[in-house]
């Protein structure tokens, strides 16, 4: 049983630039309905001292990351401890990524589209990616109210560009949290999807679920998705096996839309909202999601490589993608 | 309390994206280490000079098809600003940073994490090679001065 549990997967306190400390934002955390966050400092991991405490005095899980905030883009690496970025140039972002890798942790990039220097230091990503097996996931929704932010349309072109290219990296959203105020925009939920065994303060299985792609990015609602083939049933970040693709047995598309039960969130399976199957074939099939919350139909998986389901529809009057997910993905 | 470094320096725009490290000996535990940076200018106030820097970069980042709205609205980035952020590393690795955008800074680094500065690493100090680098994201005016000092403090036997 996979349970989803709304994360926050890029945040900063005083130990950097942000200005609300850990404590603050976890108590903000919890009452925005989150159940997670990953500390992601700039460049360093001292904040991590206090997550101990603040984690049982809030009851939100803390993942320990960095925000590499280097010259030519910055970095978001979870579930490692600090890994040297310094003596590392424009070229040598694989070694970087190595250097994570071998302990233990995985490294996403953050906000790629950003405007760069000298409007902001480092923001846009520029190093150049040699093998792009090597990144774990990008933060293709960036900032609060990320389904209209100009800089996360590129960003999601890149990943889908990327996805039909063959490589599967996993996509998160990340507010980049500085500060809590009682006014702010919403920002979206990245939902990680554990084992109801695995508890979300496992920097572990979190991490893993992150790396596999078990999320589902979100304004609200979790969007289950699940492909059921040959008896079996497969999940987010799932890859069906050829066997399977060519046994010509029909596999049945399950999606199931839950809206979140925070107030703030209210968006579901109502009028005017569409569910869209996205793949590297393009657009499979586009519905009507009102009052449908439960949702079956039957997919065929020739030529499929991956596919995503998302939920599209009014948000305060702006038509916007509210959900969408990461792939599940087939052998070819 | 002795003064184990006190240096300053000039920068100009070639300075963006270079790292100066330097490099002090600590001959005996101290129990604490104290750090003052300062750098100015932090803003650039040359609108001028700051709108073709601002259209430069728009013109790298944006996507084609929003260039001319955000460079319509091109004040919303100025003024540019300097950015310099400090880290330090001991004889046992990395200390911890201060990537943060205040223009003077004080920081401690010390055994006990409640008066260790936000950022850094509590812990012993031992004595060795320490180094502190000032990592020159940004100088976008034509010269930016900083002064740093490291003092340390009662040598623990």
């Amino acid at each position: 049983m996979t349970e989803w549990i709304p994360f926050e997967l890029h945040t900063h306190t005083p130990h950097s630039d942000g200005r609300h400390t850990l404590l603050e934002m976890c108590q903000t955390a919890a009452r925005l309905g989150l159940q997670g966050i990953a500390l992601t400092d700039h460049n360093t991991v001292s904040g991590l001292i206090d997550a101990e405490a603040v984690s049982q005095e809030t009851g939100i899980a803390i993942i320990p990351g960095m925000e590499w905030t280097t010259f030519y883009g910055h970095m978001l690496t979870l579930g490692a401890p600090y890994c040297e970025w310094r003596d590392l140039g424009q070229g040598d972002i694989a070694k970087g990524i190595a250097r994570v890798h071998e302990q233990g942790g995985i490294v996403g990039i953050a906000h790629p589209y950003s405007m760069g220097s000298p409007i902001c230091t480092g923001c846009h990503w520029e190093y150049t990616i040699e093998d792009w097996e090597q990144v774990d996931y990008m933060e293709v929704w960036h900032e609060t109210m990320p389904p209209i932010k100009n800089h996360n349309v590129p960003a999601l072109r890149q990943w889908t560009d990327l996805l039909n290219q063959g490589y599967r990296i996993s996509a998160t959203s990340g507010r980049d949290w500085h500060h809590s105020g009682d006014r702010d925009a919403l920002a979206a939920y990245t939902y990680v999807g554990l084992e109801d065994t695995e508890s979300p303060a496992s920097s572990q299985a979190v991490v893993k679920a992150i790396r596999q792609g078990r999320l589902c990015l979100s304004m609200g609602p979790v969007l289950e998705v699940s492909l059921r083939v040959g008896g079996k049933s497969y999940r987010l970040g799932d890859e069906v096996p050829l066997q399977e693709v060519n046994s010509n047995e029909p596999a049945q598309l399950s999606v199931n839309i839950t809206r979140s039960s925070v107030p703030e969130r209210p968006w579901g399976a109502d009028e005017g909202c569409m569910l869209i199957i996205t793949s590297n074939l393009g657009e499979l099939s586009r519905v009507s999601a009102a009052g449908r919350t439960q949702w079956i139909e039957g997919l065929s998986l020739e030529g499929l490589r991956w596919f995503r389901v998302e939920l599209f529809g009014p948000i305060h009057g702006l038509l916007a993608t509210i959900a969408f997910t990461n792939p599940i993905y087939v052998e070819i | 309390m002795a003064v184990l470094l006190a240096t300053e320096g000039k920068l100009t725009p070639v300075s963006s994206k270079t790292h100066i490290t330097y490099q002090f000996q600590l001959n005996h535990e101290c129990e604490f280490l104290d750090i003052d940076f300062k750098y100015a200018p932090k803003q650039y106030q040359d609108k001028a000079a700051s709108h073709a820097l601002i259209m430069e970069a728009i013109e790298k980042y944006a996507e084609p098809e929003w260039a001319e709205p955000y460079k319509k609205n091109w004040e919303g980035f100025y003024p540019l600003q300097n950015l310099l952020t400090l880290s330090v590393d001991g004889p046992e690795g990395f200390r911890g940073s201060a990537h943060r955008h205040p223009p003077e800074q004080q920081h401690r680094i010390c055994l006990d994490a409640g008066l260790t500065s936000p950022g850094f690493i509590h812990g012993k100090l031992a004595p060795g090679v320490w180094k502190i680098t000032v990592s020159v994201h940004c100088v976008v005016t034509p010269e930016c001065r900083y002064v740093l000092e490291v003092r340390g403090g009662e040598i623990v036997d």
